[in-house]
């Protein structure tokens, strides 16, 4: 599903964001991503969903290889992919609801099946009765429901996140943990950026280790 | 696998771009509406900027009836040695009227040079004692077209009314004529590149306020672009949002103006001893007033276009 070969990504010159990684993560996967600060893994997500190009090397996303993929094709490309980050970007002037429904509104749907499928994803996440309010009000385990609902509604190939516990409680760790590995059993390939070892020590999935750019190993948690 | 497969089809793909168009339309009202203080803000500037440009175009449009009524002034006369017969008259005065450039011809017989003669002497008359009307000889005025009131289209107006069967001696004010012509035209060219910087400045005093409903709404680009929006659908509601502000704001620009210049009349010759309609003064022909109004929503447009390109990375 998501394949990386000799990418190197340069910010600056002389210190290279990513150093020659080469990485496959197999449809259906659940990878961890873990290293200290500045290694380099919010730049590996941004590579997958198209934001940061590499300087070196290709990568392949659902079969396309988004080095010889035309600019314009990446929203389509992104269509397919949730990304869900520690700060939740939401839209704190509209409502639960209307977050979630920017995805499917996006994709040109009508208003009638954008309410079935965002009530739908609300109570599967539990928060459907929060859907007229607005994301400030919530907790910040319930605004991160939020943002999965907003990044699962599609029902996503790819699902990438960058340190989603960060800003969480344990008990709302486990609750978040859980949503993931619910959309990994329904064949979702879930991405996970964290140097949480909570997370990491929760969940069955593969870890890969980057440090300074370089990817040092990957074995897998069980 | 190819692209099409992977990307989710929404029910309503096949949707006419007339449903995207009220989909849009009704994300940039709600748009207006959320954003209550910011969309005055932008309306006010552009109300403002389209007032200097309206008046303006009222100053130049007046400056404009002014030159058009002195370059009139611009005559060109034909002197008869001989009083001539009303038919040669009639004839001569027809093949003038033919000639491209003549907008009307005046007969000016002896006796009517010799009053216009003696007004102009007036208490000096006594100067004329003893002189008859037989001094003074007869004459055509010609007033020409606009177009044809350039020097050089004077000069050849001239060349080829002096080919006119019967037309003796041609008089024009060469000297003034230049004179006078060259310094309307400083004065427009003056007025256009004046004209130019304001709207110039118009523009960029535009983009830049819009620019910044655009950085307030930051956010809701980026969000935008994470959940696979094209540039399109992230730009269509911020452009007509642009649209409506601009025609609002030209609107109460309009309507200020015309309030201004109904009750500037209405007063002038209270305060300022003067009568606006004696002196010619006119308001700008609806022509303007609609050129103002799709000159609001073009600002408007533009100054989102602009604002967005350099915001909107994919």
């Amino acid at each position: 599903m998501i394949e990386l070969h000799n990418v190197t990504v340069q910010y600056q010159k002389d210190s290279p964001a990513l150093s020659s990684i080469s990485l496959n993560i197999p449809k259906g996967d659940f990878v961890f991503l873990t290293g200290p600060s500045g290694a380099g893994k919010s730049t590996l997500l941004k590579l997958v969903y198209g934001a940061v190009e590499p300087v070196r090397g290709h990568i392949v996303v659902d079969g396309q290889n988004l080095t010889r993929l035309p600019r314009k094709q990446i929203p389509y490309l992104r269509r397919n992919i949730g990304v869900v980050f520690q700060d939740f970007k939401l839209l704190n002037a509209r409502s639960v609801f209307d977050n979630v429904a920017l995805t499917l509104e996006v994709l040109g749907w009508e208003s009638k099946d954008i309410g079935k499928k965002v009530f739908h994803i609300l109570k599967r996440l539990g928060i459907e009765h929060k859907k007229d309010v607005a994301p400030l009000r919530l907790s910040g385990g319930e605004q991160q429901r939020v943002a999965l609902a907003r990044a699962l509604v599609n029902d996503p190939k790819i699902l990438l996140a960058d340190e989603p516990t960060g800003n969480l409680d344990d008990s709302n760790k486990d609750q978040i943990l859980n949503i993931f590995r619910e959309a990994n059993i329904r064949g979702t390939t879930v991405l996970i950026a964290s140097h949480d070892r909570r997370v990491l020590n929760s969940v069955h999935g593969r870890v890969v280790h980057l440090v300074k750019g370089l990817l040092q190993e990957t074995d897998d948690v069980t | 696998m190819s692209h099409s497969r992977h990307t989710v089809r929404p029910p309503a793909a096949s949707k006419s771009s007339g449903g995207r168009l009220g989909y849009f339309t009704r994300k940039a009202l709600g748009n207006l509406r959320n954003n209550r203080l910011v969309t005055l803000i932008t309306i006010c500037t552009i109300t403002l900027a389209l007032l200097i440009i309206s008046l303006f175009m009222l100053i130049y449009v007046n400056m404009e009836g002014t030159i058009d009524q002195w370059s009139r002034k611009v005559a060109v006369t034909v002197y008869f040695d001989t009083e001539p017969l009303p038919q040669e008259l009639a004839a001569l005065k027809n093949r003038i009227n033919g000639l491209p450039g003549t907008e009307s011809v005046q007969y000016i017989s002896r006796d009517e040079a010799y009053k216009i003669f003696r007004s102009r002497l007036k208490g000096q008359e006594s100067l004329l004692e003893g002189v008859s009307a037989d001094i003074l000889p007869s004459s055509f005025e010609i007033t020409l077209q606009k177009e044809f009131r350039s020097t050089d289209s004077v000069n050849l107006y001239v060349s080829r009314l002096k080919q006119v069967q019967g037309v003796g001696e041609v008089q024009y004010g060469e000297e003034w004529v230049k004179k006078f012509l060259t310094f309307f035209q400083f004065i427009r060219i003056i007025g256009l590149l004046i004209a130019g910087f304001l709207i110039l400045a118009v523009l960029f005093i535009v983009s830049n306020t819009i620019k910044l409903t655009v950085l307030a709404r930051h956010d809701e680009l980026e969000i935008l672009a994470l959940v696979g929006a094209t540039p399109f659908f992230i730009k269509a509601p911020f452009l007509i949002e642009g649209m409506v502000q601009g025609a609002v704001g030209a609107v109460v620009a309009v309507s200020i103006l015309t309030a201004g210049y109904y009750s500037m009349l209405a007063n002038a010759v209270n305060f300022l001893s003067f009568n606006p309609s004696a002196a010619g003064l006119t308001f700008l022909p609806l022509s303007h007033i609609a050129a103002l109004i799709f000159g609001g929503v073009l600002l408007g447009f533009i100054g989102s276009l602009v604002s967005l390109k350099k915001l909107i990375a994919v």
